[in-house]
């Protein structure tokens, strides 16, 4: 019999773990940017409450919102391909579904999970902009695209950032669900070399350490933007300018 | 010119644009003064097609616009000659007092970054701010930031200048700071429509003055005319009223 615990696997196992690791972050953020774009569509057209669409919208926030992750995961890689073969066999199409990677069926349904959450999240945050500015922004003659981009999104992105970063840090950590459609990535990587050893409870540790390292890397950066983006306390005045001024004619 | 016809508003049943007709000159300055509740934020309000009313067109500058659609080419011109100075200023919390002059520039004028900050110092400095351009709203008083906001619209170059109420959420002490910047661009010759509770001002700075009482236009003169004398007995009223309250006056 070996040791009951090995210490020393925990972190030598790390570096060949650390081989997925590529594979984890650009899951989480491809998932995470059409989370963001879905997110955004939806939280739009349920703000400006277009008909037909609004329903809809709600409806898939409430299905996204009731069901599992791994069930979503499952319902995609199995789903997907039977919509191509629908699409096939309807129109005498050739589209080629074995060639699909797994890496797409995760994507996409990481990512809509995603998207039920952020368009709630985005909602409120660009509800907290003072329809003031819009107004003003509308004298001026910017169109709404113009307002949204300029001046909305701006203001709307600090008030969501603190909750779109834990929502990134969620995602990270859906990721690990990937395996249900055949994707390689952390998790998957830890079993199969724990596979090799039957140093599973080893493996299981070496991995909570990266997500959790990986988790204070995004809390510390969503604290660093936040910093950064933050209208300063104070600034200085500029050298008194060229002309008399209203200021100093009141005295 | 502007001409505003036939323009109507109501919110349910409530009607608070009847019939509207008003005939704006060139370098006019249109004083519109009431009771509260009468209709002069709307009036300014669906000019600037922020609210749409059930009827009315605009000509501007040999364009019809139709004022009662909710979109279109007309009403974006419409937008893009009027400019809009609020009660509650509305600067764009983000932006420091340069750049919330320079967003129109470059967004609808599409100037150049480097004109733009020229042209917006220039606007800056015309209401005494040039030295607060690089300050956010947050850190400017009540008075700097509706000094700004005028400048942000007269940048513009504006056909007609809509003011609603701009000091009336303003300290005492720094309404006259204001007025003083109002008056100056009244003077440039921009045509204006001023909504005010500051009588003694627009006496002075308009010159031609309209009473609206319940959606209508109900005296329509020379601030000589309409102030010493009213036509109209809810004008007088109005008047005795406002003469009562002896508010603090603004001396010219
Ligand atoms: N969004 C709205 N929904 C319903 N009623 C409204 C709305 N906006 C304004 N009103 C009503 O329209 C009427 C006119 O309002 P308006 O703000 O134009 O008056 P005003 O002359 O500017 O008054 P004040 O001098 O107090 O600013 C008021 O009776 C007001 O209650
Ligand atoms: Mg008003």
């Amino acid at each position: 019999m070996g040791k009951l615990f090995d210490l020393k696997l925990v972190f030598t196992s790390i570096p060949e773990l650390l081989e997925k690791l590529p594979i984890t972050l650009e899951l989480a953020g491809l998932a995470m940017v059409l989370g963001l774009l879905l997110g955004l569509l939806m939280a739009i057209i349920k703000i400006k409450k277009i008909k037909g669409l609004t329903q809809i919208i709600n409806f898939i926030i409430s299905a996204i919102r009731g069901t599992p992750v791994i069930v979503q995961l499952y319902i995609a890689f199995f789903g997907i391909p039977m919509f191509f073969k629908y699409l096939n066999q309807r129109f005498g199409t050739n589209l080629a579904v074995a060639d699909i990677p797994g890496f797409v069926y995760a994507v996409v349904a990481l990512g809509l999970n995603q998207s039920a959450f952020c368009a709630e999240i985005i909602r409120s945050a660009l509800q907290a902009v003072n329809e003031g500015q819009i107004e003003a922004a509308q004298a001026l003659g910017m169109t709404y695209l113009q307002t949204l981009r300029r001046i909305i999104l701006p203001q709307a992105f600090e008030v969501a950032l603190p909750t779109l970063g834990n929502s990134l840090i969620s995602i990270i950590k859906s990721t690990s669900l990937a395996f249900t459609c055949a994707v390689v990535e952390l998790t998957a990587q830890g079993r199969i070399i724990a596979g090799r050893s039957y140093r599973y409870f080893e493996l299981y540790i070496s991995l909570a350490i990266i997500y959790w390292v990986i988790t204070i890397i995004i809390e510390q950066a969503i604290k660093f933007i936040e910093k950064k983006i933050r209208i300063p306390d104070q600034v200085a005045l500029l050298p008194a300018a060229n002309s008399r001024s209203v200021e100093e004619e009141h005295g | 010119m502007v001409k505003i016809e036939h323009l109507s508003k109501k919110y349910n049943d409530n009607i608070v644009l009847d019939d509207i007709h008003l005939e704006i000159k060139k370098g006019d300055v249109v004083g519109i003064i009431g009771p509260s509740g009468t209709g002069k934020s709307t009036l300014l309000r669906c000019v600037n097609h922020l609210e749409i009313p059930e009827s009315g067109v605009i000509h501007m500058d040999g364009k019809t616009v139709d004022i009662t659609r909710k979109r279109g080419r007309e009403l974006r011109y419409l937008q893009q000659h009027t400019g809009m100075v609020f009660q509650r200023f509305y600067l764009f919390e983000k932006k420091t007092a340069l750049e919330n002059v320079m967003e129109g520039l470059i967004v609808v004028k599409k100037m150049s970054k480097e004109e733009a900050k020229k042209t917006a110092m220039q606007e800056l400095d015309k209401v005494g701010m040039s030295s607060w351009a690089n300050h956010y709203p947050k850190h400017l008083s009540g008075g700097q930031q509706q000094r700004v906001a005028l400048a942000r619209a007269i940048a513009m170059k504006p056909d007609l200048l809509l003011l609603d109420e701009p000091t009336s959420a303003l300290d005492p002490e720094l309404v006259g700071e204001v007025l003083d910047v109002i008056r100056k661009v009244a003077e440039e010759g921009y045509t204006m429509l001023l909504v005010s509770h500051e009588m003694n001002f627009v006496r002075h700075v308009a010159n031609r003055v309209i009473f609206l009482d319940k959606g209508r236009i109900v005296e329509d003169g020379t601030p000589k005319e309409v102030f010493e004398r009213p036509k109209n007995e809810r004008t007088r009223e109005f008047f005795r009223k406002m003469y009562m309250m002896n508010q603090p006056e603004y001396i010219i």
